[in-house]
């Protein structure tokens, strides 16, 4: 609170110490780091870069200076219509996204080309459709707000405009979707895995950026007094993108400093300081490569000064949504083939549902394959994958895994800038968040029984506020594990769990497992090459072979068996 | 024959061989490399400029090409060194790294050449009887040239040694390593060829499009609408991808409005973006 | 070609955070095969990989005539006599048989591979295919060959036999006996034990990532090895 209540100080006091000129021109920035901010959420949070967001500034533009053109004797209604603007410009922001993003991988780079081939159609419409947006010279004469006609009026509409966007993005990001927003940027697949629609949260950032620079766009047209093709276009688009960054993309003020300070230092100088524009440039690609943090990294030691540390108490989770009754997993007959190469070969086994067991094979088998095909990663040709009565092939990742089934990777794959606490937390929130649960910040402070056993067990879970890349090997291979159990999974799939671990750190993981088993009571499937590990744990050990299953039964079971012997040893066939 | 029909047929094999010879630049850069040059289209104004200067200083014209490939060498070799070298195969990051570099570029020619358009003369100018209609001889030279281009590219790509090692690294580069190609070298050798095609490409067109600073932004999307369109990484894909966006473009654009065209090409990318994400002919 | 002798002590590494081997050590000798054997995933290819610098020895050292070479990249190793053959992805899929073994020579010749043309007349056949379209024995044997071939001190292969017939498996053990002969030095990575017991000189046997048994061939049981090889 102490950070929030300078910030509105200063931006009280400000025009009373600066020129009339400087309040204008703050007004009229101001209204640009509204728009600033949205990238900075898109870019600092969630991790993808829309290079078009004049778009959405120009469109609401458009929209609010035709209304106030339209309405000019009945100017109230002009100013009822803003919001409408506003609207228009998120809503079409939030499609665009859903559109985009649908496409699964590599949809970051594909986005970005997207949006800045829209804001160039866009100016291209702007520009050529004289009879409703005035062409190249624009929509002129615009009225303004009524009452509001002061150079000081002009500063605090938009400083006000702006401190209600900042509040509103602070929210946003300590709130869990803010969570979910940088875990997104940071393990996308590790987050649909948890049952969150990425497609749709980045669809709901992109939207959200949409609103804030509709806002910017839709007081613009009334402060101005004229809206020209070159607020939809690439320039301004461009703009924001630089004033995100050389603030610091990844802060809440970031992005808005950047706009006010750069912006208007560059209308000043661009013209006095010879190649200020090219020195802008190299400040960027600098501040990119080597200084990601931007004006707002310099200010991070006063920042934390001014951040309270105050600890509430936790709140315990309700029951996950997805405590459904344990179900039996069955795969029949699931044929994969890349290209020419078959991966998987009308491969079908079944697992009671409880128990452990374990699957092994030699390298290629379709082991790591068959588990991607049951979370849904991997697209199988034919056969059917059932969840007790349920035929879950085929269905998107975060949908198999809201039906139960959690997964633990084989490189431990945790969101390591994340804190241990927030980790957790996203675990918690799977299955038991509904939508409008995922703007209540309170949501952080989730705690549930299960929880806390393992942090009794393993103390170094409670130690909330650390970032998840410092753990070491092992203990984030505990915390990847603690994440999926968390979710109180009925069908756990473990991928080489001890991958890597020390015989101590081994000897924890298998009692967790062992624990795990009894306290869920579903089904714990293991891919393991480590035969002493399979001894300890297994009821059931699966052998895989070149895509299909070649044995199934106890340990006694298949080491006796010839078949399995022959894969592994060789001989003279 | 129908002389406004043949002008037709001749417009779309222009703007059909002129997008390939335009997109050959990002599609070895980003089909081979897997990086995102988005200032592709700044290596595309380079070669524009470079053009312009070659003209205004009264030289002869092909005096472009060595300037060209000069200064796009130079700076493709700097560029891959100080940004690309780590982040190889990774499209969202090269992005973000060359969108300034776009941007350095853009403004670099706005502060030595301001913002207006430069017009060059058209080296072969006049026009020639051809199927019973006039056309421009130097659009004919230019079809002819860049099918020449695209042809001796793909003829060398395919057999060369250089050519096969380049697609040895593409497909397995770990092996590549084992047969001892220093896979560092020659992606920046691949990733150098890259942006001289680029500003070759630009002292093509240079005569015949308005050369401003900000032209490239056109040009970079509409190659990558022709990779993400025709599929990444193979010849049939590249000249399918060309085909189809520079034929839509041109048959709309001619039928309505430039921005129709534009507009046109904007959905067919997007649909197939949705409903066939590896292009028409997606690699293995 | 002059011989040569691979030696790492201490060998400690593995993916990213992940240590998969720890304290490997070992001597690849001039004329001598190294077996390396052992149940999957318990660290052979890893071995391979620090070996040839595809992955940083995050402990001990490994040695090229007594000179250290953890520094070098995988075609820096190359360039220096030693040939790698990796098990998974073995040719290049998208070039004609004939370029994945020209590739890096000066010209298209195939005099060089007369010899090996005459033990596996099926590469001859299809030396115009691309290798993708190779069964995956077949791979195995165009990526044998293009290893022997390169004609260097130090040749480490990567279960060379996978899926390669009986009969075919007999050649390659006649091309590394005639190789051993000439002084090249082996580090051969097997699952097939049969195969291991005709070639081998001396075994390194591996689990979880250690060395469980190491020595001459003739001194280690068969029932011992097998204890490490079976489920």
């Amino acid at each position: 609170m102490r950070a929030a209540s300078l910030v509105v100080l200063v931006t009280i006091v400000l025009p009373l110490v600066l020129s009339q000129f400087w309040a204008y021109q703050l007004g009229l920035y101001g209204l640009y780091a509204v728009a600033a901010v949205g990238v900075g959420l898109c870019w600092g949070q969630a991790g993808f870069l829309p290079l078009g967001q004049g778009l959405f500034f120009g469109l609401a533009a458009y929209l609010s200076g035709l209304a106030f053109i339209a309405f000019q004797d009945h100017l109230l209604i002009a100013v009822v219509a803003l919001p409408f603007a506003v609207l228009v410009a998120g809503l079409l922001a939030y499609l665009i996204g859903l559109v985009v993003f649908r496409r699964p991988d590599q949809s970051g780079a594909y986005f970005s080309m997207i949006t800045l081939a829209l804001c160039l159609l866009a100016f291209q419409i702007a520009t050529s459709w004289n009879s409703v947006t005035g062409g190249f010279n624009g929509l002129k004469g615009i009225p303004g707000i009524p009452g509001l006609d002061d150079f000081s009026d002009v500063y605090y509409v938009s400083a006000a405009i702006l401190l209600v966007v900042l509040a509103f993005a602070g929210w946003l990001y300590t709130a869990p979707i803010g969570v979910l927003w940088r875990a997104l940027a940071q393990n996308e697949r590790r987050l649909q895995l948890f049952g969150f629609n990425t497609n749709q949260l980045k669809s709901v950032a992109f939207g959200v950026s949409g609103l804030m620079a509709g806002m910017g766009g839709a007081i613009y047209a009334p402060q101005q007094g004229l809206v020209t093709p070159q607020v939809v276009g690439f320039g301004l688009s461009a703009d924001l993108v630089i004033w995100a960054a050389v603030g610091g993309r990844g802060s809440l003020l970031g992005p808005a400093i950047g706009a006010l300070v750069v912006g208007s230092l560059t209308a000043q100088l661009r013209d006095t300081v010879p190649f200020w524009e090219v020195l802008m440039a190299l400040f960027f690609i600098a501040i990119v490569l080597v200084f990601p943090k931007g004006i707002a990294g310099l200010a991070e030691p006063f920042a934390r000064f001014l951040k309270a540390r105050t600890s509430r108490p936790a709140l315990t989770a309700p029951k996950s949504t997805a405590d459904k009754p344990p179900a039996r997993l069955t795969i029949e007959g699931i044929g994969v083939h890349v290209g020419e190469v078959t991966i998987l070969d009308r491969l079908s086994l079944d697992f009671e549902q409880a128990g452990i067991f374990c699957v092994i094979g030699p390298n290629g088998a379709g082991k790591t394959s068959m588990f991607n095909v049951v979370s849904g990663e991997l697209d199988a040709a034919s056969g059917r994958i059932g969840l007790g009565d349920a035929d879950i092939v085929g269905l998107a990742s975060h949908r198999v895994s809201s039906l139960g089934v959690a997964r633990k990777l084989q490189i431990p794959s945790v969101f390591p800038e994340l804190s241990i606490a927030d980790n957790l937390a996203i675990a918690l929130w799977s299955g038991r968040a509904s939508k409008l649960q995922l703007l209540d910040p309170r949501l952080r402070r989730w705690t549930s029984p299960m929880l806390r056993e393992l942090q009794a067990r393993y103390p170094f879970l409670a130690s909330g506020s650390r970032k998840a890349a410092e753990l070491s090997h092992g203990e984030q291979q505990i915390l990847e594990l603690s994440m999926a159990l968390l979710t109180e999974p009925r069908v756990l799939l473990l991928d080489e769990p001890c991958a890597g671990l020390s015989p101590a750190e081994t000897a924890a993981v298998m009692e967790i497992v062992r624990w795990a088993a009894q306290r869920l009571g579903g089904a714990i499937i293991i891919i393991e090459h480590d035969m002493s590990l399979v001894k300890e744990l297994a009821e059931v050990v699966y052998v895989l072979h070149n895509g299909t299953l070649l044995a199934k039964g106890s340990v006694a079971a298949i080491q006796a068996d010839p078949k399995v012997r022959a894969v592994y040893v060789g001989g003279e066939k | 024959m129908d002389p406004l029909i043949v002008t037709q047929a001749i417009n779309v094999l222009y703007a059909v061989s002129t997008l390939a010879v335009l997109a050959l630049g990002l599609a070895v850069i980003f089909g081979l490399l897997g990086v995102l040059n988005i200032a592709h289209g700044e290596f595309i104004m380079i070669g524009a400029y470079c053009a312009y200067i070659t003209q205004s200083n009264g030289w002869p014209y092909l005096a472009a090409l060595p300037l060209t490939l000069m200064i796009c060498g130079l700076l493709g070799a700097v560029v891959e060194w100080t940004m690309i070298r780590p982040l190889y195969r990774r499209p969202f990051d090269t992005l973000v790294v060359t969108w300034g570099l776009s941007l350095l570029l853009r403004k670099i020619a706005e502060a030595i050449f301001g913002l207006g358009y430069r017009s060059l003369a058209i080296p072969l100018p006049g026009t020639v009887q051809f199927f019973g209609t006039e056309y421009p001889i130097y659009r004919l030279v230019l079809i002819a040239l860049s099918c020449a281009v695209v042809a001796g590219l793909v003829i060398w790509y395919g057999r060369s040694r250089t050519g096969s090692q380049i697609r040895a690294m593409v497909s397995n580069p770990e092996l590549a390593q084992a047969y001892g190609i220093s896979v560092r070298r020659l992606a920046a050798g691949t990733f150098i060829t890259g942006t001289c095609l680029a500003g070759l490409g630009g002292v093509m067109v240079a005569p015949l499009v308005p050369v401003q600073p900000f032209m490239g932004l056109d040009y970079v999307l509409r190659t990558f609408f022709v990779l993400i369109v025709g599929g990444l990484g193979s010849v049939p894909g590249l000249l399918s991808g060309a085909a189809v966006i520079g034929g839509f473009d041109s048959v709309v654009s001619a039928a309505t409005n430039a921005t129709n065209g534009y507009f046109a090409v904007l959905v067919l990318s997007i649909l197939f973006l949705w409903l066939r994400p590896r292009g028409i002919v997606a690699r293995g | 070609m002059s011989a040569a002798r691979l030696a790492f002590a201490g060998l400690t590494g593995g993916y990213g955070s992940t240590t998969i081997v720890r304290d490997l050590s070992g001597t690849a000798e001039p004329g001598a095969v190294l077996c390396v054997l052992g149940r999957n995933g318990v660290g052979k290819s890893t071995l391979m990989k620090l070996l040839f610098g595809y992955l940083p020895c995050l402990g001990g050292e490994v040695l090229l005539d007594g000179k250290p070479i953890q520094g070098l990249d995988p075609s820096a190793r190359r360039r220096i006599g030693m040939t790698y053959c990796p098990q998974e992805r073995p040719v290049f899929d998208d070039l004609s048989v004939r370029d994945n073994l020209t590739l890096m020579r000066a010209n298209r010749q195939l005099a060089p591979f007369r010899e090996y043309f005459d033990r596996f007349p099926i590469l001859e056949r299809r030396l115009t295919q691309h290798a993708g379209t190779l069964s995956g024995g077949e791979k195995k044997m165009l990526s044998f060959v293009r290893g022997l071939a390169e004609d260097q001190p130090i040749v480490l292969l990567d279960e060379p036999s996978e899926g390669v017939q009986w009969e075919n498996i007999l050649h390659m053990e006649a091309c590394i006996a005639e190789k051993r002969r000439a002084g090249t030095a082996f580090i051969i990575v097997e699952q097939n034990l049969a195969f291991a017991e005709r070639i081998a000189d001396r075994y390194l046997i591996m689990d979880q990532g250690r060395a469980m048994l190491e020595g001459a061939s003739a001194e280690i049981d068969r029932v011992e090895i097998l204890t490490y090889l079976h489920v």
